[in-house]
């Protein structure tokens, strides 16, 4: 009975929407993008949800993980767009660290480089014990590491929180997700000395060299762009235009280059918030047309998501995500009080950093299919991590605004303000 | 919920505490910010874990917002211990600081905060002043330096507070920093006292001049139900009857700690010329123009006009300090404070810490430039 009245809700969804994806897909677009705005308000207004989360359902909702309303590869024309949303929260992301404090903090510098080995480590240990094979647990447990910046900055740009856990939750996401691409980049080496198919391994590190330096070149060459356009170009009204077409112009580079466009457009925002200090204006969102696209972003992740194979896989997956938690938290916990942190803000940050990426594939594929980024790599691993970054990502800005709001109270949600109540 | 404590609660004036007369202590409320975008943060309970262990006899502790934080030096008789102090309590705090990615900064306001957004330190006393106050408790994000100077007796104290009132102007000029709020310039040299002004028990003490008097004036205010204990008055200057000293309240917080140091030891030197000369007695009278001398202090700074009450004559506030720093100047020689009152001497041609920064304004537009550009003058 539930399972017929499900089909003919499914039918009756499907039916108009094919037909206006037929006549137009921009029309389309705009219809999903619409309900994930009135779905996102309602879950803001009623539950005080975090608006992200709306737009993440609408996408995964209409996903072939659920309805089947979008194909994954509906939203390949829409790559550019999603770049681009991905580009100005990356380049906004870069501009709010201070690359300085992990001098003044060298716990914090060290805290920073354990937990992404601590996470990748004990999610390549979890997958090995349950039957993996290595290099495939290896890559798994590379991409495990990160944390999603997008999904960070996101709700850091909606929640605007003021405190340790949050600027540290900003520093740690851009240093491990910077880590992950490096060890994608690095994986086919790995895979090659265990008999995998792939190039030369100096060959491959050679590459992998270029990447790191041509992105960080590129990047501080953006930067610098910024600074000596905004010197020429000092009109507030304009300067989001002027970001925004040079952020477009970095990561367009990067992709056509072979570089890393993630990389390439955090030292960009490093570099033009180090050269010109508070003459630097960022708009959230680098104006509203960033936040138009963000929107997009979000339904698109939404889309991606997949539960394939979760009867099968669901150990798997199980260990990703607990390896990934046990192993972020003992790294964070270890640092905690040499870095300045109360044992209360390491909870937090331990759980804040938990939403994942799909970030370090987004941006260097052709297509949104992740295969195609790990050659020689196991579906069946790569599947288990598929389906642990769609439950990560899903819930993703409640692990960050959870902890924020609740734990360390570093939203300002609680008012203390007597006049007010 | 009631904003006023029960009387039941309240407490008779405690006995004055005899300390060693002209001895120190300087407190100083400062700026937390965040290194981004320079606006406060309230970060105030992990700088206050991370300096628990600090190495100096100096104190920090919580203000009412979560964006301040309250420093005070050990009990010191000179100038060069006490800026020493302050200087070592400044690269503590800086250094544990730069750790949690933060800036601290002295200045009477910061230039654009918005006291709505500020929160309340969570302890039963800031609390009830939250209640009791409403938003006036979050517009109270300003920053100021209180000096403590010891005196033998009760009677001392309130002869001398009266006495140093006329002085006031002077440190209100000198310490001035406080020339932005809210994102705009308010023409004032220190805008932080027209804040303190909105409270209602803040001013002048009564005019009362022996301990026991001021006694009776306290019973009678606490039997009303208004005040419970000295901390609800916000008087400029008041008596510390714990401690044993008076308080003088009116300074701005100095950009530099240096400045702090030359202030308290300026006050140090006048109440020993105040004390040993008795050049006057106190009057009455002599609030008839307290008013309007504080006015154009905090309005114009050292160029700002006062009254005398003795004699009614006018004159320019810079002119009356070069005049009393030659009257203090052999009880500063006593005092080992010659340093300071050279410190001050000189600041009266540099201008105050206000007109560094409407210089500084000029010259970095962006109101987040000039206040980073105070924290890098506060922390090195």
């Amino acid at each position: 009975m539930y399972q017929q009245l499900i089909d003919w809700f499914v039918n009756v969804l499907r039916a108009p929407l094919a037909g206006l994806r037929g006549a137009d897909p921009v029309l389309g677009l705009a219809l999903v993008v619409l309900a994930a705005l009135v779905l996102a308000s309602a879950l803001h207004r009623r539950l005080r949800l975090p608006r992200l989360l709306g737009y993440l359902l609408v996408g995964a909702i209409a996903s072939p993980a659920l309805l089947g309303l979008l194909q994954r590869t509906d939203i390949d024309p829409w790559k550019p767009l999603i770049d681009l949303a991905v580009a100005a929260l990356v380049f906004e992301l870069g501009t709010r660290l201070r690359p300085r404090w992990l001098v003044d903090n060298p716990w914090l510098a060290a805290c920073s480089a354990l937990e992404a080995a601590a996470a990748g480590g004990a999610v390549w240990l979890a997958l090995v014990a349950l039957g993996a094979p290595s290099p495939s647990a290896a890559a798994a447990a590379a991409l495990a590491a990160a944390t999603s910046p997008v999904i960070t900055m996101a709700t850091f740009l909606e929640a605007r929180p003021r405190g340790q856990v949050a600027e540290r939750l900003l520093m740690l996401s851009a240093i491990n997700s910077a880590l992950a691409i490096l060890a994608v980049k690095l994986w086919p080496v790995l895979a090659h000395t265990k008999g995998l198919s792939g190039p030369d391994p100096l060959a491959l590190l050679a590459n992998a060299s270029i990447v790191i330096f041509g992105s960080l070149l590129l990047g501080l060459a953006c930067g610098v762009l910024i600074d000596r356009l905004g010197r020429l170009h000092d009109e507030p009204a304009t300067m989001p235009v002027l970001q925004l077409a040079l952020v477009i112009l970095a990561a367009l580079l990067a992709i056509a280059w072979g570089l890393s466009p993630f990389i390439a457009l955090l030292v960009a925002g490093m570099t033009a918030r180090s050269r010109m200090r508070h003459r630097l204006m960022v708009q959230p969102y680098l104006g509203s047309a960033g936040a138009a696209l963000t929107v997009m972003l979000f339904v698109s992740f939404g889309v991606l998501s997949t539960l394939q194979d979760w009867r099968a896989l669901w150990p798997w997956v199980l260990a990703i995500v607990l390896a990934r938690l046990i192993g972020k938290g003992i790294a964070i916990f270890a640092t905690a009080r040499p870095s300045g942190l109360s044992w209360r803000q390491a909870t937090a940050l331990t759980l804040a950093l938990q939403p994942m990426s799909s970030l370090s594939v987004l941006l260097v594929a052709d297509s949104f299919g992740w295969r195609t980024q790990l050659p020689g790599a196991e579906p069946a691993v790569i599947q288990a991590l598929l389906i642990a970054t769609t439950l990560m990502q899903l819930s993703g800005p409640l692990w960050t605004l959870w902890p924020l709001r609740r734990i360390v109270d570093e939203t300002g949600d609680d008012d203390d303000n007597p006049v007010e109540r | 919920m009631t904003t006023t404590r029960s009387n039941a609660s309240t407490m008779a004036l405690e006995a004055f505490t005899s300390s060693q007369p002209l001895t120190l202590g300087v407190e100083l409320e400062l700026q937390l910010l965040d290194t981004h975008d320079f606006d406060l943060t309230p970060r105030s309970e992990d700088l206050l874990r991370e300096l628990v262990g600090h190495s100096g006899a100096w104190d920090v502790k919580p203000e009412i917002t979560r964006s301040m934080i309250e420093i005070g030096t050990s009990i010191q008789r000179a100038f060069a211990p006490l800026r020493d102090e302050l200087r070592d309590l400044r690269a503590q705090m800086s250094r544990a600081a730069r750790k949690l990615n933060i800036a601290i900064s002295g200045g009477g306001t910061h230039a654009y905060q918005h006291w709505s957004e500020q929160r309340i330190f969570p302890t039963e006393r800031f609390r009830y002043i939250s209640e009791l106050y409403g938003y006036l408790a979050k517009q109270f994000t300003v920053f100021g330096q209180h000096v403590h100077v010891g005196v033998a007796n009760g009677d001392e104290a309130l002869w001398l507070l009266h006495a140093l009132s006329r002085y006031v102007p002077h440190f209100i000029a000198l310490a001035a920093s406080s020339p932005y709020v809210q994102g705009v310039d308010t023409g004032f040299h220190s805008a932080r006292l027209n804040s303190v002004f909105a409270f209602p028990l803040s001013g002048r003490a009564p005019f009362v001049l022996t301990w026991d008097a001021f006694g009776q004036f306290f019973d009678k205010m606490t039997s009303t139900g208004v005040v419970q204990s000295m901390k609800d008055f916000y008087w400029d200057i008041r008596p510390k009857p714990e401690y044993g000293t008076i308080e003088l309240r009116v300074c701005d917080t100095p950009l530099q700690v240096d400045k702090a140091a030359a202030l308290a030891c300026y006050l140090q030197s006048l109440c020993r010329h105040l004390r040993e000369e008795r050049p006057f007695e106190p009057a009455e009278d002599d609030y008839l123009v307290y008013t309007f001398n504080r006015f154009q202090a905090c309005r114009f700074g050292l160029d700002g006009e006062i009254v005398d009450p003795k004699t009614k004559q006018r004159s320019k506030l810079r002119d009356d300090i070069i005049r009393t720093l030659a009257r203090i100047e052999p009880h500063a020689l006593d005092l080992q404070a010659l340093d300071a009152c050279n410190l001050v001497r000189e600041s009266l041609t540099e201008g105050n810490d206000a007109t560094w920064l409407r210089q500084q304004r000029r010259e970095h537009p962006p109101m987040a430039a000039l206040v980073e550009t105070a924290a890098a003058r506060w922390m090195t």
